[in-house]
């Protein structure tokens, strides 16, 4: 007998040291995902830990409200917590972008999480009150809390948040909860009542949380919020990027693969520096080209000139041009740019689209994605600028967004080095966009570029002196070192483009 | 040739097939199947009787294979205004090694596939890819102004090793600094090669492998190993020794403990190209590999080209040469006569082709020895990748048995490419190639997939998921063995001597198997028969 209710204990205590380790493991969760989603980590963590604690101290009074089978009451607690607390990370992940107070569902699940966990510890001192004295009991059942938090607190940093992420170390405590639970039926099964349908209700809870384990690579790139700062109004995934849109109280912004493509706030200075200086530079511009550009941002631009009868628009991605197309949020800022009569879309790869093509434009405005890969890298080749010239008439303007100058100045200097290699002349200028920086724009052209005296369209933004201005490149804005050209079997623009953004995305 | 009993103790490729075997269970079937370079029909000369012929037809030139050197051959005719001829070929396309396939994706090549930058000097070489618009002009110091869109793309090459994808084929990641320097003293060595000249005035190592040097200092380099030529300079690192035997394997299929030191030095030394826009070690390449050199060789001569068309005999009559052959498409032996006939045939065939010429097929059976190969065309999807360098044009495995594979797709200009041809090259050269041949001949379609995603499971965990189809070609006899002796040693001039008006044009009487070798040899023998009638 006393071999028997020695081994009892010894389960007992073995289940304090889960529950104090999983116990503080789902505090640290919730702290976590707290200071991601919601930043200022120390506010989020203080606030976590003061409810925790609190919480654990509601669960420890209300304890006394339990008299009867107290064995099948810690039981049944215990899947609870494995229930709540394996799902809490999953739960709150899904709910951020969709639920608008995010924060009372989160301490929501702290208290009740806490509060299980606070209910646990007296109860189990019950138990064991009968079975062993008591000054040993309380050492004992402390020593085991806290070895456990101690064991948590390790664990968590350096290995559960590198090697299991958020999702699945929650579920990961939330199962050995459950196990505990069930083993603890197997063991005590004569003394609990009810212990079958305990134990279907544990099986149940433990087939989800193992199914859900299994799918939290896609739930996780799911709710990509972490990425983001303020509310995604919009997401997709198309077969050539993923689109998101965020919105928060001043501004609308478009990411496409994680990288910013506009602000509402001041997309009007990029896209009045990209369109209209070239624009400006040719004389009564008829038939426009924008290659990329599928937000139809430097389309509304162009519309502005009344010489203009077409604009032919060639973008990648169709999910894209569709969207800028129809969503009302969308059209607003484009001003239903992309479905004016004058505007045809052609959904291609604008390398193979120009290398197939004999029209010729009088405009071109080239607006691609920064060179960070390979793909993106060849259309900024003298192989493609050679066929974007052939696509110009001779008086033509073709301008080349180009990357910050200031974050990357051979990045910038090799665009432009690689127009003028084809017999381009190339005009650099750059202005301030306050969502990008310092960015930078090259024009294309067989003529010398001269500031206009006046741009004829009303705009916010540019004027001859601020065209002045952006024609002006301070020194930490220079290459100071000769420049590879760009070529397809040489990519050099992407490498100096590694190397230079590299510094920022590192940090 | 005794040192090919070397290659005999490594009998690897035999424990090839029962790993595969054992392997069997673990893929889902892939579809495909095994693409022969029409050995059933070529084994026909070897095992078959054929009738007397039916009908005699009678041409200037007839010209026996249409792979490079006999494409070639027959530009040079047409160049030079005889028109009077015709190219027999027993494939169903003209091209020989140059040999390519098209699917849905894109084209993509069944063996050579690429082209380095063309060496200076080489005027009939340089003109003919004026022709077709390879060089697009010249720029102030003469150098040729490359077209770009044939110029291999960034990112050309890359290597896996010691668990990272590293840029570029020569190992450096993870490689220890005593090795690093060992491998710099190689290259160091061989830009020095590539520079020398001989007494004679001639580049040590040309291309054509003919017009190089006769200088003894290099010649006798063909005496030995290129693996006893590192010992013997004191180059030791592992690293170095699989790089060095990789490319000896890549270029001429054949280990770099049996191919000649010179051979293989040529490699590095052979190619000295310079181009406005660059490099010797920068590469042209195409979509269908050197298949889209044959189409521009073939344009055209389209009317003189006779597919489906087996050699079975070549014989000297009164002075005109008879060639007997055997027409695939009707079934039956046609003969032609001619006044010359150029054998752009390689001379294992040859040997079976010639009636008599004992001796010539006593010097062919004991001194060529010609290397198999398995090429294979890979579908795929998105392919989840190890960590470095991105996916290359060429993606080489370290310590691979196989010389990885080349993105068939990487010179399309499309962004996304979410399909791809992958082809993957894998030299048989693990036994002597007899053996070689017998044992790929056993293996079944699933038995090479599953060599081929065991080898590219390494580096794409997902390979198997994403994969939609694996053709497989057997090439028996894909190149002759630059062993050594072969280049030096008086074997080529006496096979390459004409008998009667019958003359030779291939690249296993150059040595090596590489595009400049057969279109010169092909304008050679072709001089031959032009020079007969001035």
């Amino acid at each position: 007998m006393q071999v028997k209710s020695n081994s009892a204990q010894l389960i007992l205590l073995v289940a304090v040291f889960v529950i104090a380790t999983c116990g503080l493991i789902y505090e640290l969760v919730a702290g976590t995902l707290a200071s991601y989603l919601l930043g200022d980590s120390i506010t989020q963590f203080s606030i976590i830990i003061g409810v925790y604690l609190f919480s654990m101290g509601v669960g420890s009074y209300f304890s006394k409200f339990f008299n009867n089978s107290l064995l099948s009451w810690f039981i049944r607690i215990e899947l609870l917590v494995g229930l709540v607390g394996g799902f809490s990370a999953s739960v709150l992940f899904v709910v951020f972008p969709i639920a608008s107070s995010f924060k009372p569902i989160l301490y929501a699940f702290v208290f009740t999480t806490g509060m299980l966990v606070g209910l646990e510890i007296p109860l189990l001192m019950r138990i064991l009150q009968d079975k062993v004295e008591f000054k040993e009991l309380v050492s004992r059942v402390f020593t085991f809390d806290y070895i456990g938090a101690l064991l948590a607190s390790l664990i968590f940093p350096l290995l559960l948040v590198p090697y299991l992420g958020l999702i699945r170390t929650s579920l990961f405590f939330g199962i050995l909860n459950i196990f505990v639970g069930l083993y603890l039926l197997k063991k005590f099964r004569k003394e609990i009542k009810s212990a079958k349908s305990i134990q279907l209700v544990a099986i149940v809870i433990l087939l989800a949380e193992l199914a859900t384990f299994a799918l939290s690579e896609s739930l996780m790139s799911w709710s990509e919020t972490l990425a983001y700062n303020d509310h995604i109004v919009y997401s997709t995934s198309t077969p050539y990027q993923r689109i998101v849109l965020t919105r928060n109280r001043k501004e609308l912004r478009l990411y496409l693969n994680n990288n910013l493509q506009f602000s509402s706030a001041d997309e009007y200075r990029y896209h009045e520096a990209l369109v209209h200086p070239a624009m400006s530079a040719c004389d009564q511009p008829k038939h426009i080209l924008v290659l990329g550009g599928g937000d139809g941002l430097a389309v509304k631009e162009i519309l502005k000139y009344p010489s203009v009868e077409t604009v032919t628009l060639v973008d990648l991605d169709p999910a894209m041009t569709k969207l800028f197309s129809t969503q009302e949020v969308l059209v607003t800022q484009n001003n239903h740019s992309l479905t004016n009569s004058k505007v045809k879309i052609t959904n291609g790869d604008a390398f193979v689209w120009l290398r197939d093509n004999h029209q010729q434009f009088d405009c071109a405005i080239v607006d691609f994605p920064d060179p960070s890969n390979f793909a993106v890298g060849k259309l900024y080749t003298t192989a493609f600028y050679q066929l974007l010239k052939k696509a110009l008439k001779p008086e033509a303007v073709a301008v080349i967004q180009s990357t910050s100058p200031f974050a990357a100045p051979k990045s910038f200097w090799c665009v432009s080095e690689t127009l003028q290699s084809v017999g381009f002349i190339a005009t650099a200028y750059h202005n301030y966009v306050p969502s990008f920086g310092e960015w930078g724009y090259v024009m294309a052209s067989q003529k010398k570029y001269s500031i206009p005296d006046t741009f004829q369209i009303p705009l916010k933004y540019l004027s001859k002196t601020v065209m002045q201005q952006m024609l002006n490149f301070p020194e930490d804005m220079k290459a100071h070192e000769p420049l590879a050209i760009n070529r397809l079997n040489n990519q050099a623009l992407v490498n100096y483009f590694e190397e230079e953004w590299g510094k920022y995305l590192e940090q | 040739m005794k040192r090919r009993k070397f290659i005999q103790l490594s009998a690897t490729f035999a424990a090839l097939a029962p790993l595969a075997y054992s392997c069997k269970q673990q893929h889902k079937p892939i579809a495909g199947s095994i693409i022969g370079a029409s050995s059933n029909i070529g084994h026909l000369i070897r095992n078959g009787k054929f009738d007397a012929p039916i009908v005699t037809a009678v041409v200037d030139v007839a010209i026996v294979g249409g792979g490079i050197s006999g494409l070639s051959a027959a530009r040079w005719l047409l160049k030079n205004g005889i028109s009077d001829f015709t190219v027999l070929d027993l494939e169903k396309k003209m091209g020989g090694n140059a040999a390519y396939g098209q699917n849905d994706v894109s084209a993509y090549p069944w063996g050579a596939h690429y082209v380095p930058i063309p060496n200076e000097g080489l005027n009939e070489y340089n003109d003919f890819l004026v022709e077709c618009g390879v060089v697009t002009g010249f720029d102030d110091k003469g150098l040729p102004i490359l077209n770009e869109f044939y110029l291999c793309q960034d990112p050309q090459e890359r290597l896996f090793i010691n668990g990272q994808w590293q840029d570029g084929l020569i190992p450096h990641f993870g490689v220890p600094e005593k090795d690093k320097k060992e491998i710099q003293q190689f290259l160091h060595i061989m830009q020095e090669y590539r520079l020398a000249k001989g007494k004679d005035g001639k580049d040590a190592f040309a291309i054509p492998i003919d017009s190089s040097s006769n200088d003894v200092d290099f010649t006798n380099l063909d005496t030995m190993s290129m693996k006893d030529w590192l010992f013997s300079k004191q180059l030791k690192s592992a690293y170095l020794h699989w790089y060095v035997n990789y490319c000896t394997r890549d270029d001429f299929g054949t280990p770099y403990n049996i191919v000649s030191a010179w051979a293989g030095i040529h490699y590095f030394a052979g190619r000295k190209g310079k181009a406005a826009n660059a490099d010797y070690h920068d590469v042209l390449t195409w979509p269908n590999g050197n298949g889209w050199l044959s189409e521009q060789l073939q344009n055209p001569l389209q009317q003189h080209l006779q597919n489906n068309a087996l050699v079975i005999k070549v014989f000297e009559k009164e002075n005109k040469v008879v060639i007997h052959y055997f027409d695939v498409n009707t079934k039956q032996v046609k003969a032609i006569q001619a006044n010359h006939c150029i054998m752009a045939t390689p001379q294992f065939v040859n040997n079976r082709l010639l009636v008599d010429n004992t001796e010539r097929k006593e010097i062919v059976h004991k001194e060529l020895s010609y290397a198999p190969w398995m090429v294979a065309n890979i579908i795929v999807g998105k392919l989840t990748d190890k960590t470095g360098a991105p996916l290359s044009w060429d993606n080489v495995l370290y310590e691979s048995k196989s010389l990885g594979y080349v993105t068939a797709t990487h010179q399309l200009l499309q962004q996304n490419k979410t399909i791809n041809n992958l082809t993957y090259y894998l030299p048989l050269n693990e036994l002597q190639p007899t053996d070689a041949r017998r044992d790929a001949q056993k293996m079944s379609h699933a038995d090479w997939v599953n060599l081929i995603l065991e080898d590219l499971k390494k580096v794409h965990p997902n390979i198997e998921k994403v994969v939609s189809n694996i053709d497989v070609m057997i090439w028996g006899h894909a190149m002759a063995q630059p062993v050594s002796g072969i280049i030096h040693g008086g074997v080529r001039k006496k096979l390459q001597a004409s008998i009667g008006n019958i003359h030779f044009a291939h690249t296993d009487l150059a040595g090596i198997s590489i595009f400049e070798e057969a279109f010169y040899q092909g304008i050679n023998a072709a001089k031959k028969v032009i020079a007969t009638k001035n």
